[in-house]
């Protein structure tokens, strides 16, 4: 294992979708910066456009969506948003490995585990097959599952969890460095998402990864993630530090993500719902900033101008009432 | 009031044609929720919670056992003398998109159950529309704008608001939510919630939460009871807030301890409890339930434990070796 | 959100029937193709309804114009008896229409009652309607037919096309059956019936709309079917040869005029095949539409 975890560096990136009402965009502007060996989760709701800038990531937003204008730096590969045929091919899997959003679903039911292993690495020419599968029954094994047994399964005798843990598996078992997460405990009970993401915290520690996850849960960002960015409308608009993002939240937005979370303990009342709903790709306001419909904070300005991402130390915040009060 | 006790299901699987395997669904549950009261059922996805929250709405059938809605047991009664009893109990599904027919608009899908209300009544036409509007306003939702549109044209949350204007439609005792809100945009969750909660208060309504989401179903009603369910037995019962800070019983400590925490505002528990292995490695099926996995088992345990209150706990509970362990995580802010 | 006009008030039938059909009108409009499916669909309903009645009983054959080939006056040519073939098609097009449509209606009707029945009783019922199903399904329909034919005339399409669609349903009963067990699983079903509303509306109201763009769709196909299956039988010549019909067309136009070796009479064999094949075409353009007719959220969209 000589390679070391790659850092990922999102600049200005912009993916936009063909629409009957013209190329509206899913993501805009987003820049974003993944330390090498950090975990870094992206929080949104449906629509924030957090999968597509995921996809992006591989270079694989498929029509009618396509990266309109910005980069995506990861090292030793290049700008991956350049890449084209065969060479993004390779990319995948053996640089970037993907877990699939319901990776419980995301396999062959036709097939074992292992035949699909087994296609993985020919499709990426790899010479020593027997080589794979003893890493793939390795890394089975570490996250406590019989590794020669799930090999040998369909999909439909293997449970949810252990559904998760074969797609973690195949995103890994190419060496690759760079990991990308989606949605990876939705539909999981409490009990087994802990489980997955303790391995995924363990795995990445141990194989020295990047790893980057995607979800609309910030408690599971919370018990993964070093740093925590949150996306609304297809605009990045916080990201700073896990505990820091948490404890003191700045854009309105986050405030009221975590706000609007039920406690086990403390007076039940302090949650808050957040009022109106998150935009859709053909509600998203074309100028201005996204969030205002719904802002506490919203003011003149917030209609016409779409607010900058500022940073404040470790922190970066893209709205206007924040910029004014940090320079008041 | 709606009351069950032992009730039984055992599902006959037909994966193989010559021998067809049972799974225990419920084994012998008891349940109470008085009138305008809350009780969550949480636990595993197939820890019987959805099977026994489907038979309390006479959706399911049920092997043995009785289930009394107000003072009028089921089991003697005809299918369709049981109906307009069951109809007081309405099921809230998880899925608002396929709880709603997409061929019919908002007004076509509460017109239906209002106008057999409006017959059985002997109610006006008139009547009806009154109290479509009614109901969609109850839920928060603007007739004028919601009534004329088809499911596709509203947001999930929206859509789970219609689900439950519909349910209101019969004036049921009480509403079954079945993962309720986990299928809606998590900053609209608590909005579905407070509404839930909001109906307990104005109506009377009582709330039935299904979930393995313990905050949401302690937002519903903290006054209300949590049942903890595993493997289709009751392993845990008491007041919600007496459950989530106190649990005694192993299981219930490790669905707690999973709980994700959220660094930053919190601090995790002093004593997590993590299971010695996963669900799916537990078939098991004599003596406690939950043995094979749990880090604290005894010499007793080769016996199956029934629920029941010993002595220094408030809450029932189903283990031979209870115990308080510190297994939540608290707010920074409490320290 | 698509912007679609809400009305502010609430909308009766009358007006959600009305918007339906604008809604069918604008899928219609989306495509060119679907447009004239429906102008050839339309096209022949009115040749079969009011074609025959601009000609005689019995066409008048013209002896100096045997099995003349293509020309102005008679665009396909004339038959063996000296008669216009494109008056023959037309005449012939009532019998073949008729039993076309009997067919239609009978396979689909049986078809939707035995299928929604048995998916939704579930059970015993389900089991025997399905062994009855599975029965039919194994009877060769073309054998039978033929020995059908031995001792029936099927000198009415009435009485052709119940025998075809009596034939036919088993197919458009199993799928239905299919259908009707997936969807009654679904959580609106199951609200319905928690909400104590009548069998007869969740059949009527909540499954059946569910289910009518693939109902439709196999009302259409089921006339492309009964189609060809009554041109075939009457092409291989074992029904007489009495009524006016494309079948038997074909037949006297291969076995009499000789088109395979006589050039003559290609006409006569090409008119009918066109015919069948133009109306093909129609019903497979006009099917193509049925989706997003019947799906509330394609037809508005």
């Amino acid at each position: 294992m000589a390679e070391q975890a790659p850092g990922v560096r999102i600049g200005g990136l912009t993916v936009v979708y063909k629409t009957p009402a013209g190329e509206l965009p899913a993501v805009r502007d987003v820049s974003l910066t993944l330390e090498p060996g950090s975990i870094t989760g992206i929080v949104g709701e449906s629509g924030s456009g957090k999968s597509t800038l995921a996809l992006s990531l591989l270079n694989a937003v498929q029509p009618p969506g396509r990266i309109a204008a910005g980069t995506v730096e990861i090292d030793g590969l290049g700008d991956v948003a350049t890449f084209t045929g065969e060479e993004l091919r390779k990319a995948r899997g053996k640089h970037i490995g993907y877990v699939f959003q319901a990776a419980q679903n995301s396999l062959n039911p036709l097939k074992t585990v292992g035949k699909q292993l087994l296609d993985l690495g020919r499709s990426h020419g790899v010479e020593d097959l027997h080589g794979l599968v003893r890493e793939a029954k390795e890394l089975l094994g570490r996250m406590g599952l019989d590794g020669a047994r799930v090999l040998d399964s369909h999909q439909h005798e293997l449970s949810g969890g252990m559904r998760q843990r074969v797609g973690i598996m195949l995103a890994l078992v190419l060496n690759a460095h760079l990991v990308v997460l989606d949605e990876p405990t939705t539909a999981l009970d409490m009990i087994t998402q802990a489980n997955i993401l303790k391995i995924v915290r363990e795995v990445h520690a141990e194989r020295g990864l990047t790893t980057l996850v995607i979800t609309h849960d910030i408690g599971v960002v919370a018990e993964v993630a070093d740093r925590l960015a949150v996306m609304y409308g297809g605009r990045l608009v916080e990201q700073g530090p896990t505990r820091e993002v948490l404890g003191r939240p700045r854009h309105p937005y986050t405030k009221g993500l975590i706000s609007a979370i039920p406690r086990l303990v403390g007076d039940i009342d302090e949650a808050r719902a957040l009022p109106g709903r998150p935009p859709t790709l053909a509600t998203v306001p074309k100028e201005g900033c996204v969030f205002r419909e719904r802002c506490a904070l919203r003011m003149d300005v917030c209609d016409t101008v779409d607010p900058e991402a500022v940073a404040h130390g470790p922190r970066i915040v893209a709205c206007h009432a924040v910029t004014v009060k940090e320079h008041a | 009031m709606i009351t069950g006790t032992g009730i039984v299901k055992t599902f006959k699987q037909r994966g193989n044609v010559l021998a067809g395997r049972e799974v225990r669904a419920l084994r012998g549950v008891d349940f109470a929720i008085p009138k305008g009261g809350a009780a969550s059922f949480i636990g595993e996805s197939g820890c019987g919670k959805t099977t026994l929250g489907r038979i309390i709405a006479g959706l399911e059938s049920y092997d043995e056992g009785e289930v009394v809605i107000d003072g009028t047991a089921m089991s003697g009664l005809k299918p369709k003398q049981r109906q307009p009893h069951f109809r007081k109990i309405q099921m809230i599904h998880q899925d608002p998109y396929s709880a709603l027919n997409p061929t019919r608009t908002i007004h076509q899908t509460l017109f239906a159950p209002l106008s057999l209300r409006a017959k059985q009544t002997g109610r006006s036409k008139s009547w009806i529309e009154e109290r479509a509007a009614e109901v969609l306003a109850l839920v928060g939702l603007d007739p004028g704008s919601v009534l004329a549109r088809y499911p596709h044209q509203l947001s999930g949350g929206m859509r789970q608001r219609v689900v439950i204007a519909r349910a209101l439609t019969v004036d049921p005792e009480m509403l079954v939510a079945d993962e309720a809100v986990s299928m809606i945009d998590v900053s609209l969750r608590l909005g579905i919630l407070a509404l839930l909660k909001d109906l307990r208060e104005r109506l009377g309504v009582s709330v039935l939460f299904i979930t393995h989401d313990v905050a949401t179903a302690r937002y519903i009603g903290d006054d209300g009871e949590l049942y903890v369910i595993y493997r289709g037995q009751v392993i845990e019962r008491g007041a919600v807030d007496t459950v989530i800070a106190d649990p005694v019983h192993p299981y219930t400590q490790s669905l707690l301890s999973a709980i994700p925490v959220l660094h930053g505002l919190e601090r995790p528990g002093e004593e997590p409890v993590v299971p010695l292995s996963s669900l799916d490695a537990a078939d098991d099926d004599t003596g406690c339930l939950f043995a094979s996995r749990c880090p604290f088992r005894g010499d007793r345990c080769g016996e199956r434990p029934l629920l029941q209150v010993t002595e220094g706990f408030p809450q029932e509970h189903a283990c031979f070796y209870p115990e308080r362990r510190s297994v939540i995580a608290r707010p920074l802010s409490e320290v | 959100m698509s912007a679609t006009l809400i009305p502010e008030s609430v909308s009766a039938a009358g007006t959600m029937r009305r918007n339906f059909w604008r809604g069918v009108w604008r899928v219609m409009k989306r495509k060119p193709s679907r447009m004239a499916g429906v102008v050839i669909v339309l096209g022949f309903v009115f040749m079969g309804v009011f074609g025959p009645m601009f000609f005689p009983d019995h066409l008048p054959g013209d002896v100096n114009q045997i099995t003349d080939p293509p020309s102005w006056e008679h665009w396909f040519g004339t038959d063996p008896q000296g008669r216009d073939v494109l008056a023959l098609v037309i005449t012939g097009s009532r019998y073949v229409l008729l039993c076309a449509a009997v067919t239609a209606v009978i396979t689909v009707v049986a078809g939707t009652a035995i299928g929604l029945f048995s998916g939704f009783k579930r059970g015993r019922w389900d089991t025997v309607l399905m062994r009855i199903t599975d029965m039919k399904l194994t009877i060769p329909g073309l054998p039978l037919l033929l020995v059908l034919a031995t001792v029936w005339k099927f000198g009415s399409p009435m009485q052709m096309g119940l025998v075809l669609g009596l034939l036919g349903w088993g197919g458009v009963a199993r799928a239905v059956r299919a259908q009707t067990l997936s969807l009654r699983e679904r959580g609106f079903i199951e609200a319905a019936r928690g909400l104590g509303l009548s069998t007869t509306h969740i059949v009527g109201k909540e499954l059946l709309p569910s289910m009518a763009p693939y109902i439709a769709m196999n009302m259409l196909i089921s006339v492309t079917g009964a189609v060809y299956a009554q041109v075939g039988l009457f092409f291989l010549g074992v029904l007489p040869y009495e009524s006016d019909n494309w079948g038997v067309m074909l037949n006297l136009a291969v076995f009499q005029a000789g088109a395979m070796i006589q050039p003559n009479a290609l006409g006569y064999l090409l008119a009918p095949l066109l015919a069948i094949l133009l109306l093909t075409l129609g019903i497979v353009l006009v099917v193509d539409a049925m989706d997003e007719i019947f799906n509330p959220r394609l037809r508005e969209e």
